[in-house]
């Protein structure tokens, strides 16, 4: 994927000498071991900035919200898809955007690498497959498929759904993932078990929101966590409106997850909250079948009726 | 409800109904089945918070 | 000052036995990471920690902390009264603290301990706690404490500051609190010439690779900074999350909010942060930080610029690197502060036509 970094700032400089766009938004190099800072290119010289490898989990379309002008966007598989989110939200318009599609071979878990090592990592390096980490001024090998971040371990887009240009040939599909299995480990806990499970989930959360403020859906000018008038929610760190937030957060992604991850990379403290907003995907997977962001021209379940729309759960 | 139920919450607890206006004896029926099924279950003691606890 | 020399095994022991007069309060592992609880019988702190997840500034200034509490039924003869809530002040000692976080807490106490103001929470908690520091010998690739006058073997903010030495720990008596904490142990404590000592913290602060420089920010116009061409750079990845200012030992802002359970009520002290939308906004609608941009340039001009002018005492920062390895974008306050410090106004630009 590293490869991918020339095409990406050709298609760019080439974007904003010819004026197609007035801002490209991609990566540029961290200060630490597998991290990468969403930027912005404003000029041809400012490409040179850029870079591409297995740690641009952040999700681009999150910077798009409400934005005016005309934009390249950085985008892979799951970034398109919220894009085509975005589009149909009327949060931004397909014609104000570029979108450079990048096949995606899936970006590596940082939160679980750092795990795998006592000391401190120095250096984070990766050649196609192989992913090599220094720590203690010690090399070690890891295969990169070993170390992907859970959403990337089971995708099945990783292509962008569209684009207008591409940085790369597209990349095979993942076939055969199990994609809801973790899904299904908690499905399978009784009611008790399953309330414990989650209590213990969420007890380091420290509220500090970057799950919701990573998420391109979570947009709303005063979220639910804010108002004031009526306060929905405690704002300390009692155990029910930690929860509470994490549950209704999760509610209001219902059919528009993409599964990108970005919620559960940008936490601190390495909480897997995807697993609320997981069981929403799966539920609208198996009863609508719908993926969120796979087209730009079809509604959402959720403002959509059909006369045969699931409906067992009422009595 | 889904959702409520992955979560830990009895799926007794929540129920949805469909009744029309002229279907009293559904309503007394899912009335009945309700208060039952939640008096089964006893007093709800997740999600419940009378004085916040502080960390 | 005094400089002795403990065994660990005894050390450990005198812990123990100092559970009885002393709430203890170290750094435990949990899952993947460290952080600072209360000791339970036979347990012992952690020393084996780089630095703690969160910083132990919440031992003093809690996440979130009930303050007073009030009746609302008007049958109550003090109903609608503010009572304060009944705090536990007894001694306690917070063991292993780094020297950059106990830094932290003495400028932190330059806000809630003024001639005018003091907050009582603050005040009796930390009148109540003896600091036993832990020197740091591996420090991480991002601690930057000796550019921002600390360092790892910084003695402020702190009563005993231990320094690890295979079998025994070299401990340095620093305050009176210190040594009672000490005697209370019964700690057999040998004295110890400093050259071992002196040697290790000369050897730990040259492992301290990371770097910047503040000598500028002094002399910086206030108005210029506010007004450089830099911010729309640094802020645009930024989330406006909270991991930043919540992981900082040097954050102190928060928020008062009531919450009421049928007729009775307690008012919360819960942390708040300038990186919130909520932080400023006014009742009238109207919020002076309404964008992502003011909102990052407060964080950072406040710590690098008004705090400085404010105070006289270098930065609201003490090296400790939490932010810039938790911050999910990787927003980066040394290379901020350099971008703040080298700043230069282009004069030609700012040849505005009066
Ligand atoms: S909830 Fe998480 S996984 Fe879903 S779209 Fe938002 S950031 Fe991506
Ligand atoms: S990012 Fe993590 S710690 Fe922050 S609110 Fe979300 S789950 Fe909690
Ligand atoms: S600003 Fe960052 S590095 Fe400085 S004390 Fe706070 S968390 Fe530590
Ligand atoms: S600087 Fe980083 S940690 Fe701080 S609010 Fe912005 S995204 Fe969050």
């Amino acid at each position: 994927m590293l490869d991918y970094i020339d095409k990406i700032k050709e298609i760019s400089e080439r974007l904003l000498k010819d004026c197609s766009v007035e801002m490209v938004i991609g990566f540029r190099k961290g200060t630490l071991p597998m991290m990468n800072e969403p930027c912005f290119a404003r000029t041809p010289e400012d490409v040179g900035q850029f870079v591409w490898d297995s740690n641009c989990g952040i999700n681009l379309a999150n910077y798009l919200t409400d934005r005016k002008e005309r934009i390249g966007i950085v985008a892979k598989g799951c970034d398109t898809r919220n894009i085509a989110t975005h589009i149909i939200e009327n949060k931004i318009s397909r014609e104000q955007l570029v979108v450079i599609g990048v096949p995606c071979k899936g970006m590596i878990d940082k939160h679980k690498i750092a795990t795998l090592f006592a000391d401190e990592i120095q250096t984070v390096t990766e050649n196609g497959e192989k992913i090599l980490v220094t720590a203690g001024g010690k090399e070690t090998p890891l295969n990169k498929s070993d170390v992907l971040q859970k959403n990337c371990a089971v995708c099945t887009h990783r292509n962008p759904v569209f684009y207008d240009e591409l940085a790369a040939e597209k990349v095979e599909e993942q076939q055969d993932v199990d994609r809801y299995a973790d899904v299904q480990e908690i499905e399978a806990m009784d009611t008790q078990e399953k309330w414990d499970y989650f209590e213990s989930l969420l007890s380091p959360c420290i509220r500090c929101y970057a799950c919701k403020n990573a998420c391109p859906l979570c947009y709303c000018p005063t979220c639910f966590v804010d108002e004031a008038k009526p306060q929905w929610v405690g704002k300390g760190q009692d155990p029910t409106d930690v929860r509470t937030f994490h549950f209704l957060r999760a509610f209001h992604c219902a059919g528009r997850c993409t599964d990108c991850g970005a919620c559960e990379r940008a936490c601190p403290v390495g909480i897997n909250m995807r697993v609320f907003t997981k069981k929403l995907e799966k539920d609208c997977f198996e009863q609508f079948g719908w993926e969120a962001g796979m087209s730009l021209d079809e509604r959402p379940p959720l403002d959509t009726y059909r006369p045969n729309d699931p409906n067992d759960f009422i009595k | 409800m889904n959702l409520m139920e992955h979560m830990g919450i009895e799926s007794d607890r929540i129920h949805f109904s469909w009744i029309s206006s002229a279907e009293s004896t559904k309503f007394v029926k899912v009335v009945k089945e309700v208060t039952e099924k939640v008096k089964a279950l006893g007093p709800q003691q997740h999600f419940k918070k009378n004085d916040a606890k502080v960390a | 000052m005094k400089l002795v020399k403990i065994d660990k095994k005894q050390w450990a022991e005198g812990l123990e036995s100092l559970k009885k007069s002393f709430r203890l309060l170290g750094p435990v592992k949990e899952d993947s990471y460290y952080s600072f609880k209360a000791l339970k019988e036979g347990e012992q702190p952690d020393f084996s920690f780089l630095n703690t997840r969160l910083s132990p500034k919440s031992l003093l200034f809690p996440q979130s902390e009930a303050i007073v509490e009030y009746s609302l039924d008007e049958r109550d003869e003090d109903h609608h009264v503010m009572k304060a809530i009944e705090t536990d002040d007894s001694p306690r000692a917070v063991l292993g603290i780094r020297p950059c976080d106990a830094k932290a807490v003495t400028l932190v106490n330059l806000n809630f301990d003024t001639s005018e103001y003091k907050d009582p929470y603050w005040v009796k908690a930390l009148a109540a706690t003896t600091f036993i520091g832990l020197a740091c010998d591996t420090p991480k690739s991002t601690c930057f404490c000796t550019s921002v006058g600390c360092g790892p073997y910084h003695e402020e903010g702190l009563d005993l500051l231990l320094a690890d030495e295979g079998e025994t720990y070299l401990v340095k008596i620093l305050t009176e609190k210190g040594g009672n904490f000490l005697s209370t142990a019964g700690l057999e404590a040998v004295d110890e010439d400093t050259t071992l000592f002196d040697a290790k913290k000369k050897a730990a602060e040259a492992k301290i690779i990371s770097t910047i420089a503040t000598d500028n920010l002094k002399g910086q116009d206030i108005l210029d900074l506010h007004e450089a061409p830099f911010w729309e750079d640094i802020s645009f990845a930024c989330l406006n999350c909270g991991t930043c200012t919540y992981t900082c030992p040097t954050c102190w802002c928060f928020d008062l909010q009531d919450e009421i359970h049928g007729k009775s009520g307690k008012r919360f002290k819960n942390w708040d942060s300038c990186m919130f939308p909520l932080f400023t906004l006014h009742t009238t609608g109207h919020n002076p930080r309404g964008t992502k941009l003011q909102r990052v340039r407060q964080r950072f001009m406040h710590k690098l610029k008004y705090f400085v002018d404010k105070y006289d005492q270098g930065i609201m920062c003490v090296g400790c690197g939490r932010c810039v390895n938790q911050c999910p974008v990787n927003i980066d306050i040394r290379k901020v502060c350099a971008l703040m410090n080298d700043h230069k106004v282009d004069e030609q630009a700012c040849a505005v036509q009066e």
